[in-house]
């Protein structure tokens, strides 16, 4: 199980695109605090996190995950354990009751919970779906993403919640889900959408609707997509340089170092930044398609494209919210916003898809 | 087919499927990350300037620079408004610890009462955090010293220096120079003048501060600052606009004259026009009661505005421009020179009074119960006969009385540059007919005769009229030095000039003047008497109870030889011109012909807070934070 081989065969492109990320990130995130009094220091804690990410996902990576398959669904009770305690005795950060604290450890379940969902999607893929997939297999994967999606709800973090989607959707699409099932499906998320909209909180629909127009609350949620769009705008082509961004250090963006950091990159770096931020998450896709075509078996190719689905689908839910064409929800975006959680759990995701990549060959 | 190969075809449909679906996803993600790019692209590239702009707007603001006012200056140079820097507190309310004791402290020092600051502190809490609340305006020395002795007691207390327009001699020429105040919703809606208005200007109300506004109030400048999303400046930045400063305006006021002439008013209420006949330049224009322009400097409180408007006295009301009066026997000056350049009467027509006059079946009095005996026109004008004028005004009916008060300018504004001039009434047949709808009856003339009826003018008409019969010429009244325009010639003959001012002289020398008289310098006048009561007409006034009194008239000129200051005085309720006018005018004449009265009395330590302030140019940025 434990070898040099995976270390030989350590992906390094797909590691360099990962610390280019982390690296524009904290670039951004120095940037946009230098004028916050009390923030000075954040993108040094960031590295901090880095490193404390590096150890854990090197933990990751050494183990075989087959390994960590096998007990995938035991972290993910454990995980789920944790998202319930979380619910009793977390502490509240934002109006969220989202963190465990013990001393000086601090840890969000919810983005372990990410972590396990992928794995034990991926082992269940591989141990239960043969041929297509039937209602079943459906039902079964629902209450595993369910339950901790469900937790995370109650916090409320429904951002977090929401990231959980693209998983499974990319679980149901890779474990077969027939063509006319996933049109139906998709039809019938169109006819509930209705119903959905009555459920929703009135700031929830003001958020909707602030992306059709943004003039609707130019002090509220619609002022936020509105200065995010005058930075992003604003970077032009090749931006106004780095530390040199308006909107960001006067404080006109909000949440500028954790869900906008990209709309400092775009206004710093133009679009050239913002193209190269792009670029790099599409290698990193790559990186994880190429890790999973070549894998030594269907497990690894599961667990690298649903790692894959995880960071483009929270991805995609970030940039779409900076760029004002989804509504304003609070999910940062991988490997560049600040958090410390967030970034240890995506290192840990990228860990694994090194892992399948490290592990290609059967005959270790 | 056995079971492994059926197991490896599955294996095979599922490795295919699977590989296509990689493929899908792979596609997914690639077509959802270059519509993103599209996206940056449309927002950087395609609309990035537009962008680029807002987000300057967005952290630049705009902050005016405000102009400081220009200086009023009398003929002499002295300073007589100008503006001076001013102190106002703030509360700082950002960090604000122990409020209740610093404004329980604010309040023994500004003896202004706790719930008045804590009510300012309230109004203030509609602004951003960091803009401080103004607790007071314009703060005194003794109210600043026992602050920053006590530094300590008052962490949140900060100063601010404004502008503040200032007129260091109070009342003495309010009506002229007018007073200032905030732009009122409707100016800032009418946007009147050239340069534009913004919320918050001060701007000239009445006066010349009104009529000259656009020149002495200046222009905006502005700059720009770096502001963060609060608001808050971040920074100097760069200059916009370098504010102008409004133009020092030098007034033709001669303030020692003006003095006088408010003093010997005194407690009178009145109005007094002194001018250089010769021109047109106005040296002293007063209204009685007076009131101090200083008090409109800032922001008046409700009790001052409520004191002033209902003062029944109307001291606010200019009465040298815009009150009218009956001329009185004052007319009679104008009704003379008619008379005789129409040739109804000769120098030598004769009239005789017995004190009384019957004409269109009534009596009218001449204010001589004994009467005059036989008069011509120059003792009937001298001693003021009605009876003769009676006469005269039959004999010559309304409408050459109408051409020659015209040819003075009576009963038309003057043009004075003072806004709010009153037009008064100077009777014809065709304004009659046009404002009462009939037409003129020739009993009326025998009243507009001796100057009452239906005529009314205001003082500084009769004035200007008075430089006309010294110098033959009409000037235009103005205020400010070097706006003399040409005084029209008056097309008199220089005999009938010369009948009607030597019984000027005569009036003062001997007749009903006489307390206009001094001792070096011949002065030609005619007093005159505004009948308030028909019934009054020929009881004597000292006899009246003061408010059914007639008002007083003394008009004319000086020196009679050589005219440089022409007037006219009247004192409301004042009964004869002779007694409560005429003195009126001597004493401001025995000024203005006397280099012996020291240059000034004035307070000394207003006269140097004006000059000490003009120095300072930046006043008027004061007010960017």
């Amino acid at each position: 199980m434990l070898g040099r081989r995976p270390l030989d065969n350590l992906d390094i492109p797909t590691l360099l695109a990962v610390l280019a990320l982390v690296g524009l990130g904290m670039l951004a995130i120095a940037s946009a605090t230098v004028e916050q009094p009390g923030r000075e220091g954040l993108w040094q804690r960031q590295l901090l996190w880095l490193a404390v990410g590096a150890m854990l996902a090197s933990v990751v990576f050494i183990v075989d995950y087959h390994f960590w398959a096998e007990f995938s669904l035991a972290l993910h009770g454990v995980v789920i354990l944790l998202l319930v305690m979380v619910l009793f005795v977390g502490t509240e950060v934002g109006g969220n009751r989202s963190w465990l604290v013990a001393g000086p450890v601090r840890l969000q379940p919810s983005e372990l919970a990410k972590w396990t969902t992928c794995l034990v999607l991926a082992s269940y893929l591989t141990n239960r779906v043969r041929g297509s997939m039937g209602l079943r297999q459906m039902v079964e994967m629902g209450v595993l993403v369910g339950a901790p999606v469900v937790l995370i709800a109650l916090q409320p973090d429904l951002g977090t919640a929401l990231i959980f989607i693209p998983i499974y959707m990319a679980a149901l699409l890779l474990g077969g889900l027939r063509w006319k099932v996933i049109v139906s499906l998709i039809l019938a998320g169109v006819l509930l959408a209705p119903v959905v909209w009555m459920q929703l909180e009135d700031y929830q629909r003001e958020r909707i609707l602030t992306v059709f127009d943004e003039s609707r609350d130019p002090s509220g949620v619609g002022y936020q997509v509105r200065q995010s769009k005058i930075a992003i705008g604003s970077g032009e082509l090749t931006g106004k340089g780095l530390f040199q961004g308006t909107q960001s250090r006067l404080n006109f963006l909000p949440a500028q170092h954790t869900d906008f950091v990209l709309a400092v990159l775009a206004e710093e770096l133009g679009f050239l930044g913002a193209f190269a931020v792009l670029g790099l998450f599409y290698y990193l896709i790559l990186r994880a398609v190429v890790a999973g075509r070549s894998s030594q078996d269907r497990l690894g190719t599961y667990i690298c494209l649903l790692v894959a689905a995880w960071i483009t689908g929270q991805a995609a839910i970030n940039i779409g919210m900076v760029l004002g064409l989804l509504p304003t929800i609070g999910v940062p975006l991988p490997f560049l916003s600040y958090g410390g959680s967030a970034l240890v759990a995506a290192a840990c995701g990228v860990a694994l898809i090194l892992n399948v990549r490290g592990r290609r060959f059967v005959n270790v | 087919m056995d079971y492994r190969e059926r197991w490896e075809l599955k294996e095979f449909l599922i490795e295919q499927r699977l590989e296509r679906r990689v493929t899908l996803f792979h596609a997914g993600a690639l077509l959802l990350l270059l519509s993103y790019l599209l996206a940056f692209w449309f927002l950087q590239v395609a609309r990035g300037e537009e962008f680029a702009r807002l987000a300057e707007t967005n952290r630049l603001r705009e902050i005016p620079l405000l102009p400081t006012r220009g200086v009023l200056l009398d003929r002499r140079g002295e300073i007589i408004a100008s503006t001076r820097p001013s102190l106002r507190l703030l509360l700082r309310r950002e960090g604000l610890v122990d409020r209740d004791e610093q404004l329980r402290r604010l309040e023994d020092v500004l003896a202004v009462p706790y719930e008045n600051l804590l009510e300012r502190l309230d109004q203030a809490s509609s602004q951003p955090v960091f803009e401080p609340a103004v607790l007071k305006e314009d703060l005194s020395l003794g109210e600043l010293a026992p602050i920053e002795a006590r530094r300590e007691w008052f962490p949140s207390v900060e100063f601010e220096q404004t502008a503040r327009r200032t007129y260091p001699f109070g009342a003495i020429a309010s009506h002229v120079l007018g007073y200032v105040g905030e732009v009122s919703e409707r100016e800032l809606v009418a946007q009147a003048s050239e340069i534009p208005l913004y919320r918050g200007d001060i701007v000239g109300k009445s006066g010349i501060e009104r009529q000259y506004d656009e020149g002495l109030r200046g222009r905006r400048g502005s700059k720009y600052v770096t502001v963060n999303s609060l608001g808050r400046q971040l920074g100097e930045g760069r200059s916009a606009r370098a504010p102008i400063n409004g133009g020092d305006l030098q007034l033709t006021l001669d303030l020692q004259l003006q003095r006088t002439l408010v003093e010997a008013l005194g407690d009178e209420v009145g109005a007094g026009v002194f001018m250089d006949p010769r021109n047109g330049e106005i040296l002293a224009l007063a209204s009685t009661p007076t009131y101090d322009p200083n008090i409109f400097a800032g922001k008046v409180s409700p009790e001052a505005w409520t004191a002033i408007l209902h003062d029944p006295r109307r001291p606010l009301h200019d009465r040298a421009i815009a009150s009218f009066y009956a001329p009185g026997s004052t007319f009679k000056v104008v009704m003379a020179i008619a008379g005789l350049e129409t040739g109804t009467v000769s120098p030598s027509t004769t009239v005789t009074c017995n004190g009384s006059a019957k004409l269109y079946g009534r009596n009218f009095l001449c204010w001589k119960k004994g009467g005059h005996g036989t008069v011509a026109i120059e003792k009937a004008l001298a001693h003021s006969c009605n009876v003769y004028f009676y006469s005269l005004g039959k004999s010559m009916g309304i409408e050459p009385i109408h051409e020659y008060g015209a040819r003075f300018n009576l009963g038309s504004p003057t043009g004075i540059d003072l806004p709010g001039e009153a037009t008064g009434v100077l009777p014809s047949d065709a304004w009659k007919r046009k404002v009462h709808g009939e037409r003129w009856y020739p009993g009326e003339t025998i009243s507009v005769s001796i100057g009452q009826g239906l005529l009314a003018v205001t003082p500084v008409q009769l004035a200007n009229a008075m430089s006309g019969v010294a110098t033959g010429k009409l000037p235009k009244p103005h205020l400010v030095l070097g706006d003399a325009t040409e005084p029209v010639d008056l097309d008199l003959s220089p005999e009938v000039l010369r009948i009607v001012r030597n019984a000027l002289e005569e009036a003062v020398a001997r007749g009903t003047g006489r307390r206009a008289a001094l001792e070096d310098v011949v002065v030609a006048g005619k007093t005159g008497t505004a009948q308030v009561y028909k019934s009054s007409a020929g009881i004597d006034a000292d006899e009246l109870p003061k408010d059914e009194r007639d008002h007083a008239w003394f008009v004319g000129y000086a020196p009679a030889e050589d005219p440089r200051i022409a007037f006219a005085v009247v004192v409301e309720r004042g009964g004869h011109g002779g007694t409560s006018a005429a003195p009126v005018a001597r004493q401001v004449l025995e000024v203005f012909f006397s280099n012996k009265l020291p240059r000034d009395e004035r307070d000394s330590s207003l006269r140097t807070g004006a000059t000490r302030y003009r120095g300072i140019e930046d006043v008027g940025t004061a007010a960017s934070r």
